[in-house]
């Protein structure tokens, strides 16, 4: 929106148009000599003291997925939302450290471009020509939802509930929105669609190790700490309202070392650089391990105490150690260290199996090296500790022969690794960077060794703390009862879903990670859900509508290309709510419209700090915008009311064996009445969770909150005057971590990992399938939180205007390319074409598209997902112990990075 | 209100002086500060192309292009020819047609208006000098410096620029001025533009509205990285004093256009380079003749300064710098010598915009016609 001049404005610009553009030099003279008074002269001023003026600031945020979670004020004037400014009134955490105002960003200093703009949704549209043709229909609310529900009927009566499928992602933004959604999904029996692994933003390191999601520091704990390695991290555009206590806590003394293939936005106040070639992270931590381990800078009695590198482990079948082994019904969870007193096996406590849920060692005294023999019902077997088989397999992990590997030189290797085990605390920041790979569970495992090794995991100030997507719902327990309130849910891993449906072409065929036989066996024996169910023998079957609000599910899509070829043509009804016009609307049949962000009420909180703060509605929703959950409560009482006149009041549902009553949906949904408000619902979350019960909605709007307590979810508790750390639970209560060891576990013996030599962490370099000389990267950019604000003017304007690639001035200068020239990236899986900016801090052989940029901001619709396929790793597939799948904690991440391309410069 | 005659030295003199220190060490390059100041003050028309406030990454050409060549400011007391930059060299404010393309399918995708852009206000973003691994940039957040000895004022012929008695500000007084634009050419650090729609030049106002209620500018106030620090420099007390005269940490940009800039920034440390073998090599990446170019030669002892501070905390040692620098509180960063105005921070009650029984009197101002009009006309 260009603001336009008020009258008073108005008048004078054409007063002074009029005089003015004279260089006449007498009039100029003659003005000199004007006489004026001070105070006359003066009082221009006040035409700015007139602009700073407003009628009512609300409170509100924004329903994004960038983890920023950020208060603002909003400011309205006659009526009409005019700008916004951070509300900078978190609470200290403590005198002691930094604060966290002015929260905020470029971008949600503009988000009131996304109430005015030309981009936003005004009606209900129903697709008047071919999908992402643009043309459209608008019609009322009740044709829209008649339509919407009875296609959902027909879908009901015809296949069953597995055949619709619901997208959204991120709750935290906006849990009342979301559980909008999920709640007539739930109710329905729909499949609700996974978003943290699918976006690969789960670090599947995490569960493997921790048997957690992700668990993580808040930003404002990166001051405790003395040695920050952002590995594949860039907080500097990642995490911008974050990033300060970064550079505060290099002011308290801290060494800040980034370790990225280009000189970054984030490298340049860094202590040390470390340019490392792509996607051979793992070689580099390993390395570091390997001088770690051989130098003996470990902490010996925390990895005694806190890991499962005591665990004995039989050297003939590579499996633990377990009490079933020994003894008649001993239990599969429990499992052996050598102890040094009595020199022999015994169970340690904590373990899935033991009763004992403690850490404490007791009268244990654990050995980590060595071999032994132990008498099992099978006969003697020798055994060894983790730590031992550990210890050879780093072996080969020395810096002279990683340096090859990962290009950093052996003597930066050895001061790394003695620099990060002698200071104290040390943590990594984790990006996507290193997780976007496929192999990114290696990658996570190698590096969460390095801060087990020196005893910094449940630490303040210490830590493996990944940022990327925002999986941290605070106040949880309050969100599940709202957004999925029946016991029995279809919950689906999106990256599953999209491969079989979207009939990906991946080039693994016929290679090592052929997925299918794996993919086959997972779905068969139940360890990966994949709807809808296949019928006569069949693995799955086509689902056939799909509805997404909150999220940009297409254009986002690795392998968006395949999908549009292949999954949209068995999709019969796409509905797409949504207060913009983004890719996903645009190809979908029904769009409506949803109010903004500064138009409705809902809660808003992050993983990267403690405090809860609201949505609130500064003006009503605009034009015939509705919230979510106004709209999906419609949704509800639009298919009660057909779903009756159908005389298709209820069905089985077969699989949860239970009756699913349409006759009273609405009531259903609103829980009977009580419901029927967004603010009644956020309510609802508050009070039913332990980490806001007793906090009244109302009092947000005042201040933002900092949550009361963490409940079971969390490793650690909120303590008053302390910043949040992960893991302190285990490290000082001796809590168990939730893994099947009961510890954090660095050697899984499920036998597709030993199948593929992944049971400890190791190093597997990239995948080189394409036959291309440059990598393609698609990080996070500043402009933009993945397609949001890609498309918004104010933001373009700071950037190129235009998509945009980064390339190496050698790689360009070899193919003719100057900066600014158009060009065309390409692979086998399609092409793409940016601006070319040339940037001295790429290596050569990498290529980079700060990702996001919708579809139609590309002349022939293809974006920086073309050229990416979805690739599944089989060891993302398993059940085994605390790996078994649940939404958005295990599950196949799909990865963005692990391709090729080639660019080219076009005329 | 005292009347007194207006002239020249009037136009020039100021009581006190505001200032303001940015820490370059902190500077992420987000761009927060552009987008406050462009949604307060620049989004009028004929404003589309000014930023007041920008942050262009160095080495570079910067906005306007090549403003450190363009002449301007003084040398050896003499003014110095200055030019006017064409619209080109700022960038032209693109449109976008979001309604033909995704709502009426006139063309796949929305593209610049320009056609092919070759140029805007961050056009060499991350960009930088160099050569891999040893490549280095940083990132430079620009407005008008509110100079004390301000070329611009000087040679307005309308005397339609002064400087703001109370605090020095320098503001241009756009009832007076007739758009001949010597103010333009005058400053050499090109903080002046010209609105082609109301042919008039306009300026930073140093957001004066607001530093008289007691809060900070909007650059300065919502500067995430919290690299901005606001004080009088004549305040002892206040954290512009300590950085620019106590711990000389803190330094006037091009310091040889003699306009005698009040914003200062702290020079950037940079990680160290790497030798042709891979091992590291302890000199900084930015080499120290770029930052004598910029800063003068004060830059070096700037720098030695940090450096030693810097080594004293990470020895467990303490540092007063090093806290004032990491201003553990939002509010330490700013010092106004007035409380701000209460209303600032006065949230609407919870129901206020859609409760029908609301006896708010803010309900009256806000529920009126312009929502309505906004609905029905279907624009922004």
């Amino acid at each position: 929106m260009t603001l336009k001049l008020n009258r008073r404005q108005f008048l004078k610009a054409a007063g002074a148009a009029a005089l003015g553009l004279s260089l006449d030099l007498r009039f100029l003279l003659q003005a000199r000599a004007e006489p004026m008074l001070i105070s006359d002269y003066r009082s221009w001023e006040d035409l700015y003291r007139q602009k700073w003026t407003w009628d009512k600031i609300a409170r509100s945020s924004h329903s994004i997925n960038c983890t920023g979670s950020c208060s603002w004020k909003v400011f309205v004037k006659d009526g009409i939302i005019w700008r916004e400014e951070q509300a900078a009134d978190y609470p200290a955490i403590s005198p002691d450290i930094p604060d966290l105002n002015p929260r905020g960003c470029n971008k949600g200093a503009c988000y009131v471009e996304y109430v005015h703009g030309d981009q936003r949704v005004k009606y209900p549209l129903k697709r008047a020509g071919a999908r992402g043709e643009g043309k459209w229909q608008r019609i009322s609310w009740d044709q829209a939802l008649t339509e919407i529900a009875d296609k959902i009927l027909d879908i009901l009566q015809d296949y069953g509930p597995d055949y619709l499928t619901f997208f959204s992602p991120i709750p935290a933004m906006s849990p009342v929105s979301y559980a909008a959604g999920g709640r007539l999904a739930t109710l329905l029996g729909g499949v609700i669609c996974s978003f943290y692994d699918w976006y690969c933003d789960l670090p599947p390191g995490e569960p493997i190790t921790w048997g957690v999601q992700t668990d993580t520091a808040e930003a404002a704990d990166w001051v405790h700490s003395r040695y920050i390695v952002l590995w594949g991290s860039n907080p500097n555009v990642t995490r911008i309202p974050d990033a300060h206590f970064l550079w505060e806590a290099k002011y308290r003394g801290a060494k800040v070392v980034s370790i990225s293939p280009d000189y970054n936005p984030s490298s340049i106040h860094a202590d040390l650089w470390v340019g490392i070639k792509p996607g051979t992270d793992a070689a580099l931590a390993l390395a570091m391990a390997h001088v770690i381990v051989k130098e003996k800078l470990y902490d010996e009695p925390y990895v005694k105490e806190q890991t499962d590198l005591p665990l004995l482990v039989r050297l003939d079948n590579k499996r633990f150690l377990r009490e079933s082994d020994l003894t008649e019904n001993g239990s599969e969870e429990r499992f052996y260290v050598w102890d040094r007193k009595t020199q022999s096996a015994r169970l340690v406590p904590g373990s899935t199996g033991s009763e004992q849920k403690t850490l404490e060692l007791g009268d244990l005294d654990p050995v980590l090296e060595g071999t032994f023999k132990v008498q099992t019902l099978q006969g003697e077997v020798e055994v060894t500790t983790v730590f031992e088989l550990l210890k050879r397999s780093l072996e080969k992990f020395t810096p002279e022969a990683m340096a090859k590997e990962c290009g950093v030189h052996a003597s930066v290797i050895e001061r790394l690794a003695r620099e990060f085990a002698q200071t104290k605390p040390a943590m990594i920041i984790h990006g996507a960077g290193t997780n976007h790979w496929y192999h990114n569970d290696l990658n996570n495992r190698s590096m969460i060794l390095l801060v087990a090794l020196t005893g910094n995991v449940g630490k303040r100030g210490g830590g493996f703390n990944h940022y990327v997507g925002q999986e941290k719902i605070w106040p949880i327990a309050g969100w599940k009862k709202l957004a999925f309130p029946r016991p029995k849910k279809r919950f689906q891993n999106t990256t599953l879903w999209s491969y079989v449906h979207g009939e990906i072409d991946d080039r693994l065929r016929g290679t090592e990670w052929d997925p299918w036989p794996y993919i086959e066996e997972s779905v068969k024996k139940g360890w990966m859900p994949l709807y809808p169910k296949g019928r006569n023998g069949k693995l799955y079957d086509d689902p056939k509508a799909l509805i997404v609000w909150r999220g940009n599910y297409l254009n986002q899509a690795k392998g968006n290309e395949q999908l549009l070829r292949n999954l949209w043509p068995k999709l019969e009804l796409i509905v797409d709510i949504n207060h913009r016009m983004d890719a996903t609307a645009l190809y979908s049949d029904y769009v409506l419209p949803a109010a903004t962000s500064y138009e409705k009420y809902d809660l808003n909180s992050s993983d990267l700090h403690t405090f809860i703060h609201p949505l609130t509605p500064a003006v009503e929703p605009m034009f015939e915008a509705k919230s979510d959950w106004q709209i999906f409560r419609a949704l509800a009482k639009k298919i009660e009311e057909r779903a009756k006149a159908r005389g298709f009041t209820r069905y089985r549902d077969e699989d949860f064996g239970v009756e699913v009553d349409l006759s009273t949906l609405e009531a259903q949904f609103t829980d009977n009445g009580k419901l029927v408000d967004d603010k009644a619902a956020a309510q609802f979350i508050l009070d039913n969770a332990d980490e806001t019960r007793g906090i009244q909605f109302d009092e947000l709007i005042q201040q933002p909150r900092r949550f009361k307590a963490a409940s079971e979810h969390w490793t650690s508790d909120v303590e008053p005057g302390k910043t949040y750390a992960p893991f302190l639970r285990m490290t000082e209560k001796k809590h168990p971590y939730p893994t099947l060891t009961g510890r954090q576990q660095f050697y899984i013996d499920h036998p597709w990992f030993i199948e593929l030599g992944e049971e400890l962490p190791t190093y597997k370099p990239p995948l080189e399938i394409e036959k291309y000389p440059l990598r393609w990267n698609t990080p996070h950019g500043r402009w933009n939180i993945h397609s949001t604000w890609r498309d918004v003017k104010y933001m373009l304007r700071l950037n190129r205007g235009m998509p945009v690639v980064y390339l190496n001035p050698e790689d360009a200068r070899e193919r003719g390319i100057r900066d600014g020239d158009m060009v065309r990236v390409f692979n086998d899986f399609g092409d793409l074409v940016a601006n070319a900016r040339i940037y001295p801090n790429a290596p050569r052989g990498q290529i980079t598209m700060y990702h996001g940029w919708e579809l139609y901001q590309f002349p022939d619709r293809s974006n920086f997902q073309a050229t990416v396929p979805i690739r599944i790793k089989p060891t993302q597939l398993v059940r085994y112990g605390h790996l078994k799948f649940a939404l958005n904690y295990w599950g196949p991440t799909g990865v963005n990075r692990d391709v090729r391309v080639d660019v080219e410069k076009v005329s | 209100m005292p009347v007194e005659p207006l002239n020249q030295e009037e136009l020039l003199q100021s009581d006190r002086q505001l200032a303001m220190v940015l820490d370059l060490n902190k500077c992420i390059g987000c761009q927060t500060c552009t987008m406050a100041c462009k949604m307060l003050w620049t989004r009028y028309e004929g404003m589309e192309h000014m930023y007041w406030n920008n942050v262009e990454t160095h080495p570079g050409r910067g906005y306007p292009k090549d403003w450190q060549r363009r002449g301007g400011g003084f040398k050896d007391g003499r003014a110095v020819k200055g030019d006017l930059p064409p619209l080109d060299d700022y960038g032209r404010a693109w449109e976008y047609d979001y309604q033909g393309v995704l709502f009426e399918g006139k063309s796949p995708n929305i593209q610049p208006d320009e056609g092919h852009p070759r140029w805007g206000p961050n056009w060499e973003e991350d960009q930088g000098a160099g050569f891999y691994p040893n490549s280095f940039y940083f990132y430079f957040p620009r407005l008008c410096n509110h100079c004390s000895r301000p070329a611009c004022v000087l040679a307005c012929p309308r005397s339609a620029l002064y400087k703001r008695r109370e605090d020095g500000s320098v503001v241009l007084n756009e009832e007076r001025c007739h758009g001949y634009r010597f103010c333009i050419e005058a400053c050499p650090y090109d903080k002046i533009y010209w609105n082609a729609v109301r042919k008039i030049s306009q300026k930073c106002i140093f957001c004066y509205p607001r530093v008289e209620q007691g809060i900070p500018q909007a650059c300065a106030a919502q500067c995430v990285g919290r690299i901005r620090f606001v004080g009088f420099l004549d305040d002892e007390d206040g954290p512009v004093y300590k950085l620019v005269k106590r711990w000389k940490v803190a330094l006037p940009l091009h310091p040889e256009f003699e306009t005698e800039p009040n914003v200062f920034y702290i020079p950037p440390l940079s990680p160290p380079r790497f030798n042709e073998d891979g091992t590291l090599n302890d000199q900084p990446r930015i080499p120290e003749g770029y930052l004598l170019w910029l800063f003068g030669p004060r830059v070096r002892e700037a720098l030695a300064t940090l450096k030693r501070e810097l080594e004293k905390v990470q020895n467990g040692g303490r540092s007063e710098l090093m806290e004032l620098l990491q201003a553990r509180s939002y509010k330490d960063l700013f010092k106004l010598d007035r409380p701000p105005n209460p209303k600032f921070n006065e949230y609407a009650c919870a129901s206020c915009a859609i409760a029908q029984d609301c006896t708010s009197p803010l309900k009256a101002r806000t529920a009126g016609a312009g929502l309505r009009v906004l609905a029905r006309t279907g624009r922004g």
